[in-house]
């Protein structure tokens, strides 16, 4: 029988909870409100350049998730039509607006004033804002980018577009609530976004560290600082803290396991489970830490921002993340890494929600295993709908991994 | 039936073998690409036979599910299927374009595994407006390029108007024939409506356009013999499955319009303003096509609710195949607009590939039944 070990958690984490808890509140009171994507958006520093209070319904559905509350959620969405085809966070979204129940997760995540959305990301964005603009009879602002198929040969005019949009929804979003944003105010929202993403960056190195100084649940915590708090100083703040507190651990040789109990480094594909976080502690348990993964690392923060170039930086970030470029782009920046962060086995979510990372995800694998020649386990699941898990069939197929990595 | 619809239904039916012998005739090259936001003219103008790619509804998926998970759209898996089986030997190549997330990855997947010769994308814009056709005609001509490096061929202007000027009889002539429709009882049923666009999707456009003259003269000539006591609007995403078609029409309901991938959108709108820019002409034309993933719910309820009005459908079906996340997004709100503000009442199906159809022609009958005026 392998010993469920209590771990010491970094302190940041602490301070993020609690960034957390007042984000939630912020959205329930500050007004105007808005709905904003998570997938690498140049919405979020418009809207604080503009005082308007970023909301995220993904970011509620992983809450949702983590509170065991997504499953009825879905079961809500699907009893107003909308079909377990589609992906749940936005089924936790609509769950939620059509019955929220007594004691919503967070309190709620409030009615928007407006929606923001880009199409950086899926179908499933746009669609899912769209149904909105019909159920809340708000204003929705749309920026369409295209998708960079082939990051290497990008041509010029996709730039063009992205900031040509960039400007236009300003422009609209001035329009719908009344503010001016000034180019100051634009440009320091990108400078400290640019900040966070300087922190972000020099982070991720840190993980390269044996042993592993974060688990993938504290990694997905400074998640939240990159994508809702970029644009701020609060932002900057706790990532700064975050970097700080991790880089001392660093030089103290301090890791999630000891360096002598860290035996396996593993790859994550697509994003976790998130009403299961505990399974990174059962691999913990086992010897096994989550330094890389394409969710962590090559979706957001990928682009430098530069406060004298707002626009365009703003567009780079709309173009560049993974989930707005292609399978073949990913399968490179992994090959990549997992050599630099020293890995030895994958763990791959098959996600029957989000087809962006998953389609061609089987190829990716393929080609991870071969090239690097090392184990690799595919999981079909859903990442927000609890009900698609079956926890005996997912710990049985570890477990079955886990002996033949040992 | 008329030997016209025969011809076409069998162009449909025989697909493959009526292409390969187009390819040992005529040597052309082909390119296959997928729903009706392609600007085909360009392929065309390229002395290219494009070709719309669908399944045949003949084998079970085998091969595919290494690649594609059996949570994307049965219909595209078993497109690739049939394609890494090398059902297409007379393909050269596709274009891909962005649209549902299972035919957006494809291109990846297609270019990896590289089963033709010539692999390329379109960023379809997801607006309309001036930027996003701008936008859309730049990529165009991007597009352009690499069909000229691929051919070693220009596509000149006059090329690209005269191939506009047959499309754009094409859409003419499938107007009128859709038209048809419109008279108590039509002309022409559902089913064989399906058969003459899907064949445009196969047979040389200009061949179509003849077959479809040749069709309007003898349609002109024929007794009315149908029946349509319940006049239907079809809406979903592609709905290939004749099958389907033929069922919901085995009794006393006619599907009167249409608004899928494979049917009404392909034709309904024309390319205008040729006269400066042609490629941004056809940005104008193939940003409107109202497909599932890049239309939003007010315009689709437009689209759908002046068809329903001119045709005086008194039922919808929504049929949308497993797996098809746009469409199904969009049905909820689009539902509730029908009923709700043209009191129209709707059912809703859901296809797959090789699906039953004992199970939904129950559910259809039951819905006719309540219909019948
Ligand atoms: S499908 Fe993927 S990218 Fe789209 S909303 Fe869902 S998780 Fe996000
Ligand atoms: S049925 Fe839907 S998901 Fe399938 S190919 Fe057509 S539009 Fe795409």
């Amino acid at each position: 029988m392998v010993e469920k070990k209590k771990r010491e958690r970094p302190a940041f984490n602490r301070s993020i909870a609690a960034a957390i808890s007042k984000h939630y509140k912020d959205v329930q009171t500050n007004k105007p409100m808005a709905y904003l994507l998570m997938a690498s958006n140049p919405l979020v520093e418009i809207a604080y350049a503009a005082r308007i209070q970023p909301a995220f319904p993904e970011n509620y559905a992983c809450a949702c998730a983590a509170g065991h509350a997504s499953a009825g959620y879905c079961e809500t969405a699907e009893a107003y039509n909308y079909s377990p085809d589609i992906c749940s966070y936005c089924r936790n979204h609509l769950g939620y607006i059509y019955g929220p129940g007594e004691n919503p997760p967070t309190g709620g995540i409030g009615e928007p004033d407006l929606l923001l959305i880009t199409s950086s990301a899926c179908t499933h964005y746009f669609k899912w804002w769209d149904a909105l603009h019909e159920i809340y009879g708000k204003p929705l602002i749309f920026i369409n980018t295209p998708r960079v198929m082939e990051p290497q040969s990008k041509p010029d005019f996709y730039m063009d577009y992205a900031m040509r949009e960039i400007e236009q929804a300003i422009g609209e979003i001035e329009k719908a609530v009344g503010v001016k944003i000034t180019n100051d105010k634009l440009s320091e929202a990108v400078k400290l976004s640019g900040e966070v993403v300087d922190y972000w960056q020099k982070l991720l190195e840190m993980q390269k560290a044996v042993p592993c100084p974060m688990d993938y649940s504290d990694l997905s915590n400074a998640l939240f600082v990159l994508i809702v708090l970029a644009g701020t100083q609060e932002g900057v703040d706790l990532m700064r803290e975050t970097y700080n507190e991790t880089k001392q651990r660093v030089n103290e040789g301090k890791g999630i396991l000891s360096k002598d109990e860290e035996r396996h480094r593993l790859l994550w594909i697509n994003i976790p489970f998130w009403y299961k976080l505990g399974i990174f502690g059962y691999f913990e348990d086992r010897g096994c830490v989550f330094p890389l993964s394409d969710y962590t690392h090559h979706i957001w923060g990928t682009t430098r921002m530069d406060g004298s170039k707002p626009i365009e930086s703003l567009a780079r970030k709309a173009l560049e993340g993974e989930l707005n470029t292609s399978v073949d782009d990913q399968i490179d920046k992994l090959l990549k890494d997992a050599k630099e962060y020293h890995i030895d086995g994958v763990i791959a979510h098959s996600n029957r929600s989000c087809r962006v990372l998953s389609v061609g995800m089987l190829d990716a694998v393929d080609i991870i295993r071969e090239e690097l020649n090392i184990p690799a386990l595919v999981l079909d699941c859903d990442h927000t709908d609890e009900r698609v898990y079956s926890d005996a069939e997912i710990m049985n197929r570890i477990d079955a991994f886990l002996e033949m990595l040992a | 039936m008329s030997s016209v619809l025969e011809q076409m239904s069998s162009a449909v039916s025989n697909a493959p073998a009526v292409l390969q012998k187009m390819k040992r005739n005529t040597g052309c090259r082909m390119i296959g690409f997928f729903h009706p936001v392609i600007p085909e003219e360009l392929i065309y103008a390229a002395g290219i036979h494009p070709v719309r790619l669908f399944p045949y509804f003949d084998d079970s998926i085998t091969l595919a599910d290494s690649q594609l998970q059996t949570f994307l759209c049965s219909y595209l898996r078993a497109e690739w299927d049939q394609i890494v089986k090398g059902k297409y030997p007379y393909l050269d190549g596709a274009i891909i374009p962005r649209s549902c997330e299972a035919v957006t990855f494809l291109y990846q997947t297609w270019r990896r595994h590289n089963p033709y010769q010539f692999i390329d994308y379109i960023n379809v814009p997801w607006k309309r407006s001036e930027n996003a056709i701008s936008f859309f005609a730049k990529e165009l001509g991007r597009v352009k390029r690499d069909l000229e490096k691929f051919t070693g061929r220009e596509i000149s202007k006059d090329s690209l108007s005269s191939a506009i000027e047959v499309y754009n009889r094409n859409r003419e002539l499938l107007k009128k024939v859709h038209d048809l429709r419109k008279s108590k009882p039509p002309f022409i049923s559902g089913l064989q409506a399906y058969h003459v666009v899907m064949s445009s999707f196969v047979l040389d456009k200009r061949e179509h356009n003849g077959l479809l003259e040749q069709l309007l003269t003898e349609l002109s000539r024929r007794p009315q013999s149908l029946k349509a006591e319940v006049r239907l609007l079809l809406s979903g995403g592609c709905v290939i499955d004749s099958r389907l078609w033929g069922m919901i029409e085995s009794g006393r309901a006619m599907i009167v319009a249409d608004d899928v991938n494979n049917g009404s959108r392909t034709f309904w709108h024309f390319v205008e303003d040729r006269t400066n820019d042609p490629l941004e002409a056809l940005a104008k034309r193939y940003a409107t096509v109202p497909c599932g993933f890049n239309t939003s719910i007010a315009d689709r309820f437009k689209y759908i609710s002046e068809m329903i009005t001119e045709y005086e459908a008194n039922g919808v079906i929504f049929a949308i195949n497993k797996n098809c996340e746009s469409e199904k997004f969009v049905y909820p709100e689009l539902d509730k607009k029908v009923k709700d503000k043209l009191h129209v009442p709707t059912l809703n199906i859901e296809t797959d590939y090789l699906i039953d159809m004992a199970p939904l022609r129950t559910r259809v009958e039951a819905f006719v039944e309540s219909l019948k005026v």
